[in-house]
């Protein structure tokens, strides 16, 4: 113990517990499950993170003759909607949808092997980490938060050559592209994926975030959206999808 | 060289740690005692990204900022300072590039040295370069380039030699975005240790034989990683409670460097610092409220507490309304450890430590456990199974999760905190005390769970 001694609430107020939700994570993700008798404990086990448990409801409910494909829009997204909505409500945190993510994509790898035809995709998206940096916390974090709302996900991993950027985006046509970097020396490849897009004729938003990345350097770029939380990506993916062009988007996102 | 194992703490008691003072003081560079009964600030920097095209380029940067430094630290009457230069990427893939930058620094700080006596000293940390787009190459050909890249600036002036080693990580990174509490003991406690025991024999052989001090390491990439990702009370990405938990484990790796042969000063940005002094009685660097021009944290002043070098953890190198960054932050530095040194000399430190504590303890399990008195537990709960890197981690992890169980009220937790530390727990509670299974098992899971992770790393 110190000698000194003190009340702290008269110098510091623990914010979170003050603001911390009445409802425990597990009555509010209750109230959002569908009723269906076969698609809830899918939605269930998705909430729970637990990929068995999610391929024993999927593999249930296609014995009763639901069609795998529709499982996926019907079942394995109304979970990860419950995951997602009660994260950005601030109940539950990322860990939580991590694990969800990783059930979903089980789950949706198991519908696409049990059906005939593939899922259609909501919009695709471009990742990377900037070229130099090897710092891919914050990616697989963004690439997560993407595919838990459905987007589809295109990872180039860390280190990746600004040619390999621009090729990718030729061929996949993405409606987004998102670069993280950590440090400071390695943002400036995003200026050049940049200009190397918009000499393509590439106008792709290009969402860039991670640690020393800030505001002022993302908007000395023409394609540049400022993500400042990973939270922001699937947003962003949202707003593009609903029709918001690049003023909007930097209208939306830049906050500074 | 062989590794030495502490199996005892370095203070009779947690009352007896201070700032400013360590049992096993270190000598370095230009007069400098570092834990010697003063603190010293440690101005840490980087330079503007167009500076690393090209090596000239890059000198003239750093010498531009260490003359700014010295300058400040004269006009403004300061008796002492520490330069960190944290390598740019290319200033350690190619080592004659950190050498030169080291001799050119250096030969700033001797004048002034030599023209006022300015006690100072330079720490040199090479980056952590072992890795390529796909994995970590911990040995092997990046290895030896590393090694070249120590030899260089220990020959051409650095004092210190230290580096924010990564090994663990590719396991580590999984596991924390998944509360996975098993996944972090053996990644940090287990991987990272192994890795530290063999990178830091080779690093204190290069000093010695350069005759120059082998300092410390920080656990950044890992409990850092942990720290920033749990961020500021209001954000949802992990418990703090998680996090606190990553940095106690941390310690006992942290540990392995000096029991394999460093001597301090730890890095500045290894929260886990105190637990380690209180075992080993090295000098350490730390940062906090004077470091928020790189990142926050929530135990700005706490962690003054025990500190011998005080660090702002980095800056770009620009102009601003009160000069450049390293000398307006430079001078914030300074008159902390002034205060400070004021304590030691009116015999008043104890007071103004604990009021330090006292102004952080209850505003986040974080600073709760690091407060020295907590922070001294822990160590003790690490020496116990000193001779065993997975039980002492455990042990490190266990008794963290014990006093926030039965923490003083006053620091109050949230129910998702609680519950996290309830998980935590009772994941804990049903681990193995037998080491070989839990690193088989480990193995055996990761090697599965975590594509990149390659067991020759380690030498498993």
């Amino acid at each position: 113990m110190t000698s000194l001694d003190l009340d702290p609430s008269e110098i510091l107020e623990r914010y979170n517990v003050k603001m911390e939700k009445a409802m425990t994570p597990d009555d509010a993700a209750a109230e959002l499950y569908p009723k269906d008798e076969l698609i809830r404990p899918i939605a269930e086990s998705i909430y729970e993170g637990e990929e068995d448990d999610t391929v024993e409801a999927l593999q249930k409910a296609i014995d009763a003759g639901k069609d795998p494909i529709a499982l996926i829009d019907d079942a394995l997204m109304v979970g990860m909607g419950v995951v997602t909505k009660l994260y950005d409500e601030g109940i539950i945190f990322l860990p939580n949808v991590m694990m969800s993510a990783d059930a979903m994509l089980d789950g949706i790898d198991f519908c696409k092997s049990q059906a005939k035809e593939a899922p259609v995709s909501k919009g695709k998206i471009v990742c990377h980490v900037a070229e130099g940096d090897v710092h891919d916390i914050g990616k697989s974090i963004v690439t997560a938060l993407l595919r838990a709302n459905a987007f589809d996900v295109v990872d180039l991993g860390r280190d990746v050559p600004v040619d390999e950027v621009i090729e990718t985006v030729k061929k996949e046509k993405p409606i987004m592209v998102t670069g993280t970097a950590l440090m400071t020396t390695t943002m400036y490849a995003f200026k050049a994926v940049n200009d190397r897009l918009l000499e393509a004729g590439l106008k792709v938003p290009f969402q860039c975030g991670g640690g020393a990345v800030n505001q002022d350097f993302v908007s000395t770029y023409e394609l540049g959206v400022y993500g400042e939380e990973a939270a922001d990506a699937p947003k962003m993916a949202e707003a593009i999808l609903a029709g918001a062009d690049l003023g909007k988007l930097k209208e939306q996102f830049h906050q500074h | 060289m062989t590794v030495n194992r502490y199996t005892k703490m370095a203070y009779a008691s947690a009352d007896d740690m201070i700032f400013g003072n360590s049992p096993n003081p270190v000598k370095a560079g230009l007069d400098l005692e570092i834990g010697g009964g003063y603190t010293t600030p440690e101005i840490n920097y980087a330079p503007r990204p167009e500076a690393g095209e090209t090596k000239e380029k890059l000198i003239k940067e750093y010498e531009r900022i260490t003359r700014d430094s010295m300058e400040r630290m004269v006009q403004v009457g300061f008796p002492s300072v520490v330069l960190e230069t944290e390598h740019v990427q290319q200033m350690t893939n190619n080592p004659t590039w950190g050498g030169e930058v080291a001799n050119a620094q250096k030969a700033i700080m001797e004048d002034y040295h030599d023209e006022y006596g300015i006690k100072c000293a330079l720490r040199h940390t090479p980056g952590d370069i072992r890795e390529d787009r796909d994995y970590l190459q911990l040995r092997g050909e990046k290895y030896n380039t590393l090694m070249e890249s120590f030899e260089e600036v220990a020959s051409n002036g650095a004092d210190l030699l230290s580096i924010e080693t990564m090994g663990g990580k590719e396991v580590f990174d999984r596991a924390i975005l998944r509360n996975d509490v098993p996944g972090m003991l053996f990644a940090i406690g287990c991987l990272g240790t192994m890795d530290m025991e063999y990178i830091w024999q080779d690093i204190t052989k290069i000093a010695k034989k350069n005759n120059v001090v082998s300092a410390g390491d920080t656990d950044c990439a890992q409990a850092n990683t942990a720290m920033f990702i749990a961020g500021g009370l209001l954000d949802k990405n992990l418990a703090h409670t998680l996090a606190i938990i990553a940095r106690a484990i941390s310690a006992p790796r942290t540990l392995a460097a000096y029991e394999a042969g460093a001597v301090g000063p730890g890095k500045d940005c290894a929260y886990e610092n105190t637990i380690v002094k209180s075992i080993a009685g090295v000098p350490i660097a730390q940062e906090g409220k004077t470091s928020t021009c790189a990142h926050s944290d929530v135990m700005g002043n706490l962690v003054m507490q025990c500190c011998d070098l005080w660090s702002n953890e980095s800056i770009e190198y620009h102009g601003e309304f009160g000069g450049t960054t390293v000398q307006c932050w430079g001078e914030s530095l300074a008159y902390d450890c002034a205060l400070m040194n004021s304590a030691l000399q009116t015999g008043q430190s104890k007071n103004l430590r604990d009021m330090m504590v006292l102004s952080d303890k209850y505003r986040d399990p974080q600073g709760y456990i690091l407060a020295y008195d907590n922070a001294y537990k822990i160590g003790e709960a690490i020496v116990k199974d000193s001779d065993d890197i997975y039980l002492r981690a455990k042990n490190a992890a266990v008794e963290c999760v014990n006093l926030l169980e039965n923490a003083d009220p006053k620091l109050q937790m949230t129910r998702f905190e609680k519950n996290a530390l309830a998980d935590a727990s009772e994941a804990l509670a049903g681990l193995t005390d037998d080491s070989d299974k839990f690193m088989s098992d480990s193995l055996e899971q990761y090697k599965e769970e975590v594509k990149v992770f390659r067991p020759e790393n380690y030498g498993l």
